[in-house]
């Protein structure tokens, strides 16, 4: 599997980006590993990606398949003890890791698609 | 003081529709709608509460919702909670509910409410099992497992807070009359209450002060394959494992533990150690060694066949 994903140089196409509605997360497992190992934000202006790995305990962040968020969408939970990070930063702002960060993935969109370069993909994680 | 153990526990969430659907697939029954929330019951009738984070009725909240706002401790008799008023009016505040009930903050500012318990009797069936050197348990042509079998919680079994000072929150369980049945040295104890056998009710886990709050609550099943059972069931409707299943070494209660929208893990477990006044509390640093016999990871189901590997 490696083999084929180095022949993409450092970046992975995720999905189109109308798939993702405003103020929702998707998690991704590019590697298939058969967990989501990361999760992309789409913010109003932005979208983001994050390692889907809590500071506290390196453990994953939803409960269930896609719920990475507040009910309002304003903030990533952790849903292991319940910490609060801004999505726009990935900086903790309440709870076990408070001041720590979630490990941003760098991504790009083009021609409507969502890009990103996980560092795990480039086998130096 | 015969204090039996948790009633309920008490959530003030964000997330409603989440919480509900989640206790429903975890297995316990919708048996109350409370407003915009509900109480989800086990066979003996303890339960998780939910409310809308907002509500006014609440206990205040020690952090964003969602969290944990009050626990509840059933006692067997009325002579229980007037020695609980007595001993705790010595220095805190202690109000008196309409329905007898006393309400109060721990040492660490949990909110706790003690009442005479509602857990109630129920029959159901135990696990069975046929080991060579002993006497058959499960008699002939009596199935030990059917694909259908229930797996539901039972009772709930115990809470684990995280705190700030866990000598200064053991001191007010102690006070109580909660014994030490195990300590992991430098995280805290594993406390029973005077009313009941079970190794512990309540686990208390040093963090720093940012992080009090609940670790994780748990309701009994009825056996190891029940865990088994009832957590495969979960994770194949979409829930994602924390850690488990296990069986852990203090308490010898299997383990299962996933994720949750209640700011928190929550657990299956079952068939834990009873203990009485004469057990001897052991000591140990806390470690993946000392804090489980075994750990597993679940896989999909597969079947070997009688064939060559097939491509995959």
């Amino acid at each position: 599997m490696r083999g084929k994903v180095a022949q993409v140089p450092n970046a992975i196409r995720l999905c189109r980006l109308q798939e993702l509605l405003v103020g929702s997360a998707r998690g991704f497992d590019p590697e298939k590993t058969g967990q989501d190992t990361m999760f992309v934000l789409r913010r109003p202006h932005s979208v983001l990606a994050y390692v889907n790995k809590c500071p506290h305990q390196d453990s994953r962040l939803e409960f269930r398949k896609d719920r990475f968020l507040s009910a309002d969408g304003t903030r990533v939970i952790c849903h292991g003890h319940g910490a609060h990070f801004d999505p726009d930063t990935g900086v903790c702002t309440h709870g076990a890791c408070l001041g720590q960060s979630l490990e941003p993935i760098p991504t790009r969109i083009e021609y409507g698609w969502v890009w990103a370069a996980p560092r795990g993909l480039n086998g130096d994680r | 003081m015969n204090i039996i153990g948790p009633d309920e526990l008490v959530f003030g969430v964000d997330d409603l529709e989440a919480c509900k659907q989640y206790l429903i697939d975890y297995g316990l029954r919708p048996a109350a709608t409370q407003g915009r929330g509900g109480r989800f019951e086990a066979l003996d009738g303890t339960a998780i509460v939910i409310r809308p984070a907002d509500d006014p009725d609440l206990p205040p909240a020690l952090g964003p919702a969602p969290s944990l706002r009050e626990t509840t401790y059933g006692v067997r008799d009325e002579a229980t909670l007037e020695a609980i008023a007595a001993e705790l009016g010595r220095d805190r505040e202690i109000r008196r509910g309409r329905d007898g009930s006393l309400t109060c903050v721990d040492n660490m500012g949990f909110a706790l409410k003690f009442q005479k318990t509602v857990r109630r009797p129920f029959r159901a069936p135990a696990d069975l099992t046929n080991a060579p050197g002993s006497p058959a348990q499960r008699p002939v042509n009596v199935l030990g497992i059917t694909p259908d079998m229930p797996a539901v919680p039972r009772s709930l079994s115990h809470v684990v807070l995280f705190v700030p000072d866990v000598a200064l929150a053991e001191a007010f369980y102690v006070r109580l009359g909660f014994r030490v049945t195990d300590r992991f040295i430098g995280t805290g104890p594993f406390l029973r209450p005077a009313g009941t056998d079970e190794h512990h009710t309540l686990f208390l886990i040093q963090t720093p002060p940012f992080m009090k709050g609940v670790e994780h609550f748990t309701f009994h099943m009825g056996s190891g394959t029940e865990v088994l059972l009832a957590g495969t069931r979960f994770e194949a409707k979409g829930y994602q494992t924390f850690w488990g299943p296990g069986r852990h070494l203090f308490g010898s209660n299997w383990f299962w533990y996933f994720n949750s929208p209640f700011g928190c893990h929550v657990e299956y477990d079952a068939d834990m150690d009873l203990h009485d006044d004469s057990w001897r509390a052991r000591e140990l640093p806390a470690s993946a060694d000392t804090s489980q016999l075994f750990l597993f990871t679940r896989r999909e189901k597969w079947f070997p066949g009688g064939g060559p590997p097939q491509d995959h």
